[in-house]
């Protein structure tokens, strides 16, 4: 199955990011790995052009929001309601409550939300989603 | 060719940030400085002593002028660190940051901008401490910097077109980082006829992330040479602390004596190559006793290694930006452990030397077969085809499919090798050295557990 990924926004925490690719290709996903400083549109693009079944967008530095929030508008526009969003790492600046931050990023239009969740729960949780549509 | 060298140092210095460049003046200012701010001479005349230099910059005269204060004491070089507007050239907003810190009194710039400070102020400093000052900044376009950094008497340039744009950059053209760093090596060429010679240093410790030393010495040794053919006469490579004792001392001997074999194969043997020493560039405990201890691996080894400088860190590392009295605490805690192991014995460990020495060799010997006609094309060729590969590299161009863990004795080695032109009798000495288990997950749990192994 083909995945895009890359770090959102100005954002430049390439360890998370190569460690995200890593455990993809060990788990059998075909990555396309757009690296840090992605703007929404390129990964949206990506997906377009890989015809990726999953997009997985992290942000580490705590400016995922006022990037994300025009996902919906996206989707809709380019028909991309079969296509799995998940989005994980530090979704706010500072500490953050994830009772109000996972709900908000669903509201944006990922099907999965991670806030400080370990990277093998969260893809452990992303394998299991996957398998679950099918 | 130097007419038209000359022309182009014009147009890169009719900027409008620039206030009337003197190039007469400079030239005249260079020739009779005082040998003292070339570091240089500095190591000729200090062989022997490891030269200790700490990190640091700030935005206004007034606090750096303070920083070197407290540092003079202590330190054999001072550090010039830019602040990162001026690494991405953007001296407008770098002269707004800077005004604002002047108003309010806060830093508002993480290091000194030296192109809005000028020529003029800063080499007032610079005489006033007569100390070797090093240029610490990250630019992949240094043109104008180092022109300003020559003429403010700053004798050391530190980068390079690799080294400052695979750890830092992603997508700025590595292409024309290596014209622009050709353009800085003739400019320091031209300067070193003048007086005692400009040092030119590679930065070593890439992404500070899990990088083997082959790599390390590659990029270390493809920096010396294309500043050697440019007609630099005194060049430092450079590593930083692997996390692995034996690996450092195993590395410290391959860089030296593979830096000297290939000056040679150049041509270039009459260049007078350095080795410096960074302590620990990847995340620090917070713990400021384990700071400390770490701290003081760090000369112990630099002394091992026989650096010819060592570059400090801090025990305030994990906290930001650290203030002048840590810093000076750091460097004056490493000169009293240097000072303790003066006349340290040689130490070698001949077959990871010899395995370390032919990786270095294959992986030349895949640049130089490069049909590229000159020696930045080939290099470049090697970096796109992934001949060579930086773990942890953000740009685009870099492979990324080497991947590195450590084994049991914390040493650095090669998990995948990707693209690069490993023989197989030196790939099965890194395999045979790796032991991870059973589990699926278990590489990407070594490398998070191996990035945070001083944590």
């Amino acid at each position: 199955m083909k995945v895009v990924t890359g770090v959102v926004g100005n954002d430049i925490h390439v360890v998370a990011n190569r460690l995200i690719d890593i455990s993809l290709q060990s788990r059998g996903y075909e990555v396309f790995n757009l690296g840090v400083n992605t703007y929404l549109e390129e990964f949206i693009d990506a997906v377009i052009e890989t015809d990726a079944k999953v997009l997985l967008i992290s942000s580490l530095n705590g400016e995922a929001e006022g990037w994300c929030r025009d996902l919906m508008v996206l989707k809709d526009k380019y028909k991309l309601q079969d296509i799995v969003f998940v989005i994980g790492g530090n979704l706010s600046v500072g500490e953050g409550d994830e009772g109000l931050i996972v709900p908000k990023f669903k509201e944006y239009g990922f099907d999965l939300v991670f806030h400080q969740v370990d990277l093998m729960e969260g893809l452990d949780m992303l394998d299991k989603f996957v398998k679950d549509i099918k | 060719m130097s007419n038209l060298l000359q022309r182009d140092r014009e147009i890169i210095l009719s900027n409008e940030y620039v206030d009337n460049f003197d190039f007469a003046e400079v030239e005249d200012f260079v020739k009779n400085a005082s040998k003292n701010l070339f570091i240089s001479h500095k190591f000729k005349t200090n062989k022997g002593k490891t030269l200790v230099q700490p990190r640091g910059g700030f935005p206004t005269y007034d606090k750096m002028y303070a920083l070197y204060e407290e540092f003079a004491p202590v330190v054999d070089v001072l550090p010039m660190t830019i602040d990162s507007h001026t690494r991405l050239n953007d001296y407008g907003s770098a002269a707004k940051m800077l005004r604002l810190s002047e108003e309010t009194e806060t830093d508002l710039l993480n290091g000194y901008p030296l192109i809005n400070q000028g020529y003029r102020t800063s080499r007032k400093m610079v005489t006033h401490f007569d100390t070797p000052v090093s240029l610490r900044h990250g630019t992949p376009d240094a043109r104008l910097l180092v022109e300003m950094a020559i003429a403010s008497g700053v004798f050391e340039i530190e980068g390079g077109p690799i080294t400052y744009i695979l750890p830092y950059s992603k997508n700025f053209p590595q292409d024309k980082a290596f014209l622009y760093w050709k353009h800085v090596e003739k400019v320091c060429a031209k300067y070193s006829t003048l007086n005692e010679p400009i040092n030119r240093e590679s930065f070593g410790p890439l992404t500070a992330t899990l990088v083997p030393p082959c790599i390390t010495i590659v990029i270390q040794i493809a920096e010396m040479m294309l500043s050697l053919e440019e007609g630099v006469k005194s060049f430092s490579v450079s590593f930083a602390q692997t996390g692995s004792l034996n690996q450092d001392l195993v590395t410290s001997k391959v860089l030296r004596k593979c830096a000297n074999k290939y000056a040679k194969k150049i041509g270039c043997e009459d260049a007078t190559i350095n080795l410096v020493y960074h302590q620990w560039m990847g995340a620090f405990p917070r713990d400021k006793f384990k700071s400390d201890s770490l701290i003081d691996a760090g000369a112990m080894i630099a002394a091992m290694v026989k650096a010819d400088k060592i570059i400090t860190k801090t025990r305030a590392e994990a906290f930001g930006i650290p203030t002048k009295e840590d810093n000076a605490q750091a460097v004056s805690n490493v000169q009293y452990t240097l000072n303790m192991l003066r006349g340290i014995p040689d130490f070698s460990d001949e077959e990871e030397e010899e395995n370390l020495e032919r990786e270095v060799d294959e992986i030349f010997e895949a640049i130089f077969n490069d049909p590229a006609d000159t020696l930045w094309r080939k290099v470049f060729n090697s970096i796109k085809s992934g001949i060579i590969d930086v773990p942890f590299s953000p740009h685009i161009i870099n492979n990324n499919e080497l991947i590195t863990v450590r084994d049991k004795q914390s040493n650095i080695r090669i998990y995948k090798k990707g693209k690069l032109p490993l023989s197989e009798k030196s790939f099965k000495y890194e395999q045979s050295k790796i032991d991870l288990g059973e589990n699926p997950n278990s590489v990407v749990n070594q490398i998070i557990k191996d990035i945070g192994v001083m944590l």
